[in-house]
């Protein structure tokens, strides 16, 4: 009798395991480790005691929660019609709507933050001077230094991420289920509302657990608005720890209870989605017509404009004229006009350029080592392939509810020294992007997967193709535009993120982000301007390429 | 000046020595250092307390003096960087040669832990006085003195009505106007209220929080804000910041208080198990001397030579009446200074 061989979908199962807990289990693991330990080693919890022993840090993190929620919700209700907008109707102007996202995705979070004071700002505030001369009122129109001005300037920046993961699944639904509500008497708005809506919900609901974990965990701009509202958060707390006399360990202490969040989130989602069906694609083939709407697709076209107006037109204006300035402190004028930022951080500054391809290809490899982990682990937590998978997937979500500060403890203490080595290296900092990015491409991909019929890859299966040879030749190719759509929110992500990156980079390894932060603490705003709208249009560039080399497909609908 | 190019620095550093070692004598100490760091080839340089171009500019320069060794710049904040090397420590990794921290209390523990390299630079000798000798041991010398004052919009507030000292902060017409860093997140501001409180008592304070200062992060937030108008007027501002947004033609003036300004010793030093020892005491050299101190003038910082002018728009040591507080009193201090804040301003 011939023995039989593992069926190399085992192996893989294995080397996947092995995979994440070396990417993600052993760096938290290392957190854990430093929140029980006294400064010289000795086991204690007094760390937990010192982070949680206090009212006010208590309070910072309630508020981070209603922060995170405030602004999960505000993005999803700014982003749903966006996606449905764009991937079912024949609204106009799908192009531009697109271009807005993606430069609100694009526009690094301290500079859009930066462009919101100068638009909001009580005293100075473009759109307060405004309102101030045409009803020559003595109080503000809007004040961005408020917890709902907070929030809604949060909610502008992370909106992409929702409407990506939407308009992905959006993509996928048939144009069979709407033609059988309208059959059945449903007009278009209640076809939306019943059928399309509903069948895009996991993916709603993932983008908003991601927007509201990304939340808790954001740094820059509720330290930016936050900090001068007298508002303390979660993060802002977090980042005192590492001031003298720096606490890492109690830093440790206070994060990691935060993955107690992601457990409940995901286990709401679980309980949100239990029992339903959400499966669009199946083995049948289906069409999709754009649906035709009269007046309507101009009341689309107009929120869409709204939204795109004021996440990134209006505060990328105030920049954009900050970055051609000599001293943007003296306003517009023909004199205090330069091309000299430009000029400085292309062909005169050491290492812009440098960091510039630095960060691409960080985020380009980790984005793709994310969504090759995702898509593998969804694969076999879907289909419940071997037990514990659930675990497997919350390893996989875990990451990103620890601030990239406190993550960076971890990574630096798990891969820094031997047997790793790995300090100052690319290797690094591309592990961590991955490892703390993968949640979004696990939310995305596991949305994905759950509106797949598995009879496609049963047919496969049974015509004699392997599990590896199904995933690869069925799987992967019904899910590329949702592949594509994580790949290119984790690479977005990862350009932007400073905090995990500010303690990992080593001399020759800055990133963008980082060089950012330094410009603008040295005061450089003009210089600080102009190097956000090289990043724009480098990744606009970016997105275009992408855009012929793949098709339409990879952004505009076909 | 608008740009600091190569160029620039180019020739500032030859006025000053930046020449290849090769083409000049170097003194006999500096020669011997330079054979056994050639040998170890780099030296990597944690540093919270300039920024990173400033870092580059300096390493670019030690590198044309010295060819052969190559300067690799960590650039962090104080405490980020002291975490780095506290981590390194604990596990037995050695990477850091240079550590400049604008925290003395890093350097008060990391004695204890008797973790610095004794190391006195001749160069150190020509310092100027309050950057002399800060440690019996020679564990450290201070390359930088950072220097806090007031700031203001001069486009909003004419030279005359500028406050000319802290007390003036208090009077109400500035409701509304201030802006300031926050302890939490810079140093610098912790040891400006262990410094006024000690002066003027925590009432100081109590008296700025009826003018609903607006608080930001770092010491230099104000601004930014001053630049956009939202504020006209910042306390606890760095010298350096105002000054590069000023050369540029931003509406901003600075003012010394008469009650004193602010000036903060910050310690740089070399770790006990630095993995290129040498490397770091030529470093130490030449960060004693003037080309060091030149680079910092063309970046707005205070140079700690006598012979180097300071940078445009700033007085002379000499001219200020400079306050401050011990190291003891800082590392005593600051910790009830975050509490205090805390409770009258809220955040």
């Amino acid at each position: 009798m011939r023995r039989r061989l593992p069926e190399p979908a085992v192996l893989v199962w294995i080397a996947l395991a092995a995979t994440l807990l070396v990417l993600v289990a052993w760096p938290l693991f290392q957190l854990l480790l430093v929140s029980l330990r006294t400064r010289s080693g000795d086991f204690t919890f007094a760390n937990y005691l010192a982070a949680y022993g206090r009212a006010r840090y208590i309070d910072s993190l309630t508020t981070s929660l209603l922060l995170a929620a405030e602004t999960s919700l505000l993005s999803a209700i700014f982003a749903t019609p966006m996606a449905w907008a764009i991937s079912r109707t024949n609204m106009p102007g799908k192009g531009l709507v697109w271009a807005m996202v993606f430069g609100a995705f694009i526009l690094p979070p301290y500079l859009g933050a930066i462009g919101w004071i100068l638009l909001a700002g009580p005293n100075a505030g473009f759109l307060n001077q405004l309102w101030r001369w045409a009803t020559g009122a003595g109080d503000p129109l809007v004040n961005v230094y408020s917890f709902h001005g907070l929030a809604f300037v949060m909610a502008f920046q992370s909106f992409p991420l929702i409407f990506i993961f939407v308009k992905a699944a959006l993509d996928l639904v048939s144009s069979e289920m709407e033609d059988a509500a309208n059959i059945l008497g449903a007009g278009t708005w209640r076809t939306m509302w019943k059928v399309t809506l509903p069948l895009a919900w996991p993916s709603i609901l993932g983008g908003t657990i991601v927007v509201f974990l990304e939340t808790v965990a954001l740094f820059g701009t509720p330290a930016l608005i936050g900090i001068p509202a007298r508002i303390n958060t979660a993060t802002t707390q977090l980042w005192q720890f590492f001031e003298s006399p720096v606490r890492v360990e109690v830093a440790a202490a206070y994060a990691i209870p935060l993955l107690l969040i992601a457990l409940v989130l995901v286990g709401a989602q679980k309980a949100l989605l239990a029992r339903k069906g959400y499966v669009s694609q199946t083995g049948k083939g289906g069409e999709r017509r754009p649906i035709a709407f009269g007046w309507g697709r101009f009341v689309l076209l107009a929120w869409c404009i709204g939204v795109g107006l004021l996440s990134v037109v209006l505060p990328g204006l105030v920049l954009l004229e900050a970055s051609f300035a000599r001293a943007w402190g003296r306003g517009l004028s023909a004199d205090n006009f330069t091309l000299a930022n430009y000029r400085f951080l292309i062909f005169e500054h050491e290492t812009a350029l440098a960091t510039i391809w630095h960060t691409i290809w960080y985020s380009a490899a980790a984005a793709s080592l994310a969504v090759l982990l995702a898509m593998l682990v969804s694969y076999i937590v879907s289909r419940k392939l071997v037990r514990f998978a659930g675990a497997l997937g919350f390893l996989a979500m875990a990451p990103f509810v620890i601030p990239g500060i406190v993550m960076a403890i971890g990574f630096y203490a798990a891969f820094a020294r031997p047997p790793f080595a790995l300090y100052g290296t690319a290797a690094i900092i591309i592990l961590a992007f991955t490892a703390r990015f993968l949640p979004i491409a696990y939310a995305s991909s596991s949305a994905a997967m759950g509106t797949l019929h598995p009879e496609m890859e049963e047919a496969a299966r049974i015509l004699g193709l392997g599990r590896l040879g199904t995933i690869a030749r069925i799987t992967a190719p019904l899910l590329k535009k949702s592949l594509l759509g994580a790949w290119l929110i984790v690479f977005i992500v990862a350009t932007r993120e400073l905090s995990a990156a500010i303690f990992l980079v080593g001399p020759n390894t800055r990133t963008m982000a980082v060089l950012l932060y330094d410009l603008s603490e040295a005061g450089n705003f003009e210089v600080v301007a102009a190097l956000g709208f090289i990043l724009l249009a480098i990744a606009l560039g970016l997105a275009g390429l992408g855009m012929k080399a793949i098709g339409r497909d990879f952004m505009l609908r076909r | 000046m608008l740009y600091l190019t190569k160029r620039h620095l180019l020739t500032a550093a030859t006025a000053y020595g930046i020449a290849p070692a090769a083409a000049q004598d170097l003194p006999a100490n500096e020669q011997a250092l330079y054979e056994a760091a050639r040998k170890e080839g780099e030296l990597t340089w944690y540093s919270g307390q300039v920024q990173a171009e400033t870092g580059e500019a300096a390493g670019k320069a030690f590198t044309q003096r010295y060819p052969g060794i190559k300067v690799n710049v960590v650039r962090s904040t104080s405490q980020v960087a002291y975490q780095r090397l506290s981590q390194d420590m604990q596990a037995g990794v050695a990477q850091c040669d240079i550590f400049s921290s604008t925290d003395y209390g890093h350097y008060n523990a990391l004695k204890r832990e008797k973790a610095l390299l004794p190391f006195r630079p001749k160069a150190a000798d020509g310092l100027i006085g309050p950057a002399k000798d800060p440690d019996p041991d020679n564990m450290f010398q201070i390359l930088y003195i950072g220097l806090y004052l007031i700031a203001y919009n001069n486009k909003k507030v004419a030279e005359a009505d500028a406050p000319k000292s802290w007390k003036d902060l208090l009077h109400p017409k500035w409701k509304g106007q201030l802006a300031v860093g926050h302890p939490g997140y810079s140093g610098a501001i912790g040891i400006m209220g262990v410094t006024l409180s000690r002066m003027y008592g925590w009432d100081f304070f109590k008296s700025l929080e009826k003018n609903k200062p607006q608080i930001g992060r770092s010491a230099d937030d104000p601004v930014t804000l001053m630049n956009a108008g939202e504020r006209t007027v910042g306390l606890g501002v760095s010298l350096s910041a105002p000054l590069l947004s000023q050369s540029r033609g931003n509406p901003i003036s600075i003012v010394y208080p008469s009650d004193g300004t602010l000036a903060v010793y910050s310690p740089t030093g070399i770790p006990r198990n630095a993995p290129h020892p040498n490397a770091a005491k030529l470093f130490m050299e030449f960060a004693c001397g003037p080309a060091y101190a030149e680079i910092m003038r063309q970046f707005f910082i205070m140079p700690v030579r006598p012979e180097i002018a300071p940078p445009t728009g700033a007085l002379p040591f000499e001219k200020v009446k400079l306050i401050g507080s011990t190291p003891a009193q800082i590392e005593d201090g600051v910790p009830e200074i975050k509490e205090s804040w805390r409770d009258t301003f809220g955040v």
